[in-house]
Parts: structure tokens; sequence; C-alpha cells
């Protein structure tokens, strides 16, 4: 049984310039078969109990299996002049699309599991940063991260400091922006979107918008690529697979603030598909 | 039944090198020091629960992959690379299990159990498998095995088999009375596999 405050969210389903006729994308949405497809022109998303409501956004199809608790979260730089919007493909997952989310939110990790490209030993150092969940959008947000990175972005040419804003836009979709080397005045964006197939399956849809308009898209999307890779190698190894939100179970530090407010934020709202209550 | 599991060769778990292992259903890391020691733990960072066997070994500590978590012998967080300055509480510990050597294989029991490992004086070890069958698959291929335990033994051809549950299959660990049949005993395992298996399949 699926909680009522789960169907009501929206989940990414499909990347919207691959979806063509019925039966278009045959997938999964919570342990349940759906068809995404192209209509009279207009994207439908079909389950065992009819159609879903459906948007289009961010280059990707968004689907609601129950009533939407609201619209979908807003990225207003996806529509700023100068930007390149970039669809990575998709990366499948054996974890729950809690763990993909978590580990997109996290930075310790970059000198150990991408090593040399977002981090590099001895820069091992997490400083404070601010976390809080905004009551005006109901989002995570995590402010003024720094990070030393070795090649922070395909356009960067050698090690520099970076700043990074975290957001928790949705259950299952994380967004990060990053100082941009090519532009100091702006940030690169860079989301997650994970369609949650079952609890313990999910595919991970990396999306772009950033100011490099001299890399080319393939040595992007390459980039992007590699760096998931890298973390699903991770992903499909942490126990148990299911994301634990109780306390205790799991030992964080200050530099997972972020974890930890996404892990009570989740609880709070009773998103927990893909968690685990109560400690095995 | 002993509580002493087998989990490999001596042989094949050299100075600075991590692996997987099992205790009865637990997954394990089974890792070797810089100057030997060895220590078996369960599989599992306490921090994000990443599995320690795909850690690194740096001298006489283990390292999570995942954000570089660094345990001493006794289990206990030495290092978290993200705070450098901070002095982990001793609550991080990883959960630690008995790990020895003996007759070149290496054997794992809980914490605090007391050592208490068959008689393997005058065998060699050979060659760990995996068999991707059951015990009773293993009998009927091996009819005449003694059975002790886990301790199986072919006095005819002079082999004992130390057998290993784990999630992939059944391991056996082989050692022989003639270290001069090592090539044969191999070639025999490779043949015992394909008929236990086969036998499963059927």
């Amino acid at each position: 049984m699926i909680a009522q405050a789960v169907l009501n969210e929206w989940y990414p389903v499909a990347m919207a310039a691959m979806v063509g006729p019925w039966p278009g994308r045959a997938t999964m949405l919570l342990g349940s078969d759906i068809n995404v497809f192209l209509q009279d022109g207009a994207i439908m998303v079909r389950g065992p109990a009819g159609d879903l409501a459906v948007k289009v956004a961010y280059g990707h199809v968004w689907a609601c299996p129950g009533t939407p608790a609201h619209d979908l979260f807003a990225v207003p730089e996806a529509a700023q002049p100068g930007r390149r919007l970039v669809d990575c493909g998709v990366v499948r997952v054996k974890c729950s699309p809690l763990r993909a989310v978590e580990n997109f939110l996290d930075i310790a990790h970059f000198p150990f599991v991408h090593t040399d490209v977002l981090g590099a030993e001895p820069h091992t150092e997490v400083g404070r940063y601010e976390v809080q969940i905004r009551e005006d959008s109901d989002e995570v947000w995590a402010t003024k991260v720094h990070f030393y990175q070795p090649q922070a972005a395909k356009s960067a040419a050698g090690g520099i400091v970076t700043e990074y804003m975290y957001r928790v836009a949705a259950s299952t979709a994380a967004v990060l922006y990053k100082t941009c080397p090519n532009n100091p005045d702006a940030w690169d964006v860079i989301g997650i979107f994970v369609q949650p197939l079952t609890e313990e399956l999910c595919e991970v849809w990396p999306w772009m918008a950033l100011f490099d308009d001299s890399t080319p898209q393939a040595d992007l999307i390459q980039f992007q690529q590699m760096i998931f890779l890298q973390d699903r190698s991770i992903l499909e190894n942490q126990i148990p697979r299911l994301l634990p939100l109780d306390p205790g179970r799991e030992i964080p530090t200050q530099a997972d603030l972020t974890s930890i407010a996404y892990r009570r934020w989740l609880k709070r709202k009773g998103l927990t598909y893909g968690a685990q209550m109560v400690a095995a | 039944m002993s509580l002493w599991i087998a989990n490999g060769l001596s042989q094949d778990l050299p100075p600075g090198v991590v692996m997987a292992g099992a205790w009865q259903g637990a997954d394990l890391a089974i890792w070797r020091s810089g100057t030997g020691r060895l220590a078996a733990w369960g599989d599992r960072c306490p921090h994000r629960g990443m599995r320690l066997s795909h850690g690194f070994v740096r001298g006489e500590t283990l390292s999570c992959i995942y954000h570089g978590w660094t345990y001493g012998a006794d289990g206990g967080c030495q290092k978290i690379p993200a705070h450098p300055a901070m002095v982990p509480p001793a609550a991080i510990k990883a959960e630690t299990y008995q790990c020895v050597e003996e007759g070149g294989l290496i054997w794992v029991a809980p914490a605090d159990t007391a050592v208490d490992l068959p008689d393997l004086t005058g065998l060699t070890p050979v060659r760990s498998v995996t068999l991707r069958a059951d015990r009773a698959a293993l009998t009927r291929a091996l009819p005449e095995a003694v059975v002790d335990g886990d301790l199986w033994r072919l006095a005819a051809l002079g082999v004992v088999l130390a057998l290993q549950d784990r999630a992939e299959g059944l391991g056996l660990h082989a050692l022989c009375r003639d270290p001069a049949l090592e090539v044969q005993l191999s070639r025999w395992l490779d043949g015992l596999l394909r008929l236990a298996e086969q036998g499963e399949a059927a």
C-alpha cells in the first residue's frame, strides 16, 4: 500500500524528446507498469488505472499517479537566455530512489569516488555550510558550500574552489548550482531527476543548464555519464538498499547536514517510498 | 557444529588487500594490513552503509571507498576526511569478528568465540571455488565423502573440502595430502563443479 502523499507527487518518467507513439516508453512508476507515449501531438502517461496527470518541463516528462499536491517545482534558470540545456540520458541503478538523491546532495565523497575530477586528497575537508528547509517553497536548501576541485566541470582548465548550492526540489529530484568556470557572475545548474521504478530500483536522468558554449554536447554528456557511473558503483553497494530514516541506523557528521535535513523532510512529509522506517 | 567458517586461502589475501567474505549469511570485509595483520568485519561502513569490502587498505588501516572513513585494527574509526581535525567518537566502530589462520585457510567466527579449529596438519591448501548448487547436489556428486559439519573428507583422494555458504553459492576451499597432486586436484575440482551443477540443472 503506497501512501497517498507519495502518489500525489510529480515524478520524471521519460526524456521528452524520446517519446514516440503507442506503446512509446514502457516503464514503471512506483511499482506499476506505465506507458509514456505520443498521441495527437500530446504526451500521455497511461497506468493500470488510467491516464496520469502529465507535465513536460526541463526536457523531461513528469507524471503524478494521484492528485497533484502542488505544481511542479520551478527552475527559472531553464528559461534564461544563453544557457544550454543538456539532457544526459539515463542511468539505471539498483538502489532506492532516495539514496540516489542523497548521494547527489553529498560532497564529502568527491575525493574518493570522483578522484582527481570533482575532488582529490588531501583536499577532503568539508567546511561548515548552511542548511534550511524553506517554508515558502517547502524545499531543502544547502548554501555556502565550498569545495576544492581538480576539474570541476568539463570546461574547467585546472583546480579551483567551487561554491555550491543544493536544493531538494521534490522527493526524487534535486538541483545544484555551482560556480561556473566560464562566467563568474552566473551559476551552472545541474539537476538529477530520479524515476522510482520500485522502492529498490530507479532510473536517474541527469540534466544541465550551462553557460558553456564551447564544449561539444557529446563531451558534456560523456562527462556527466562518467560521474554517474562512478556514483552507481557506490549506490548499488550500500546496505540496506532502502534509505534508513530512523536516526541511529547510520551515523552522520556535520558534513552530512543536507542529508540529515533531506531525511527529516521526507519523514515529516510521509514521502517514505524507498525508505526504511524501522531499524532492521 | 563449529562457529568457525573457512573464508578462503591465506595465500589468496596478500598484505594491503581487502576481499568480501561471508559468515552464515552475514556479509564480511576481510583484509590484511601492510604488516600482515588479518581482520574480518561486517561489510558495512557505519556512516552510510557502504560495503567496506570495496574499500582500500593503507598501512594498518582500512578505509571506506565512499567518504574515506578510516578504521584501525580494533574496528574503531580513526579518521573522517571531511573533518580532518576531529577525533572520531569511539561509538563509530565497524562490527568486528574473530579471524585467524590455520592450515593455510582463513577462519572467521563471531567476536569472543573460543578458537576451536579442525586439525589440518599435513594438508596443503590448493584452491577456492564457488559451486552454484547446494549441499544436496554436492552430496550426489560426492557420495563417498565423510561429512563432519563443514568439513568433507575424501580419504581415497587425500582431499579435504572446507565448505562455506555464500550468497552466490557454496564456497569450496580445497586442501590435499600430496602437494605433488595440486594440478590434478585443481582439474578434479573443475570436474566436480560441472557434475554437481549439471545435477542441479537436471
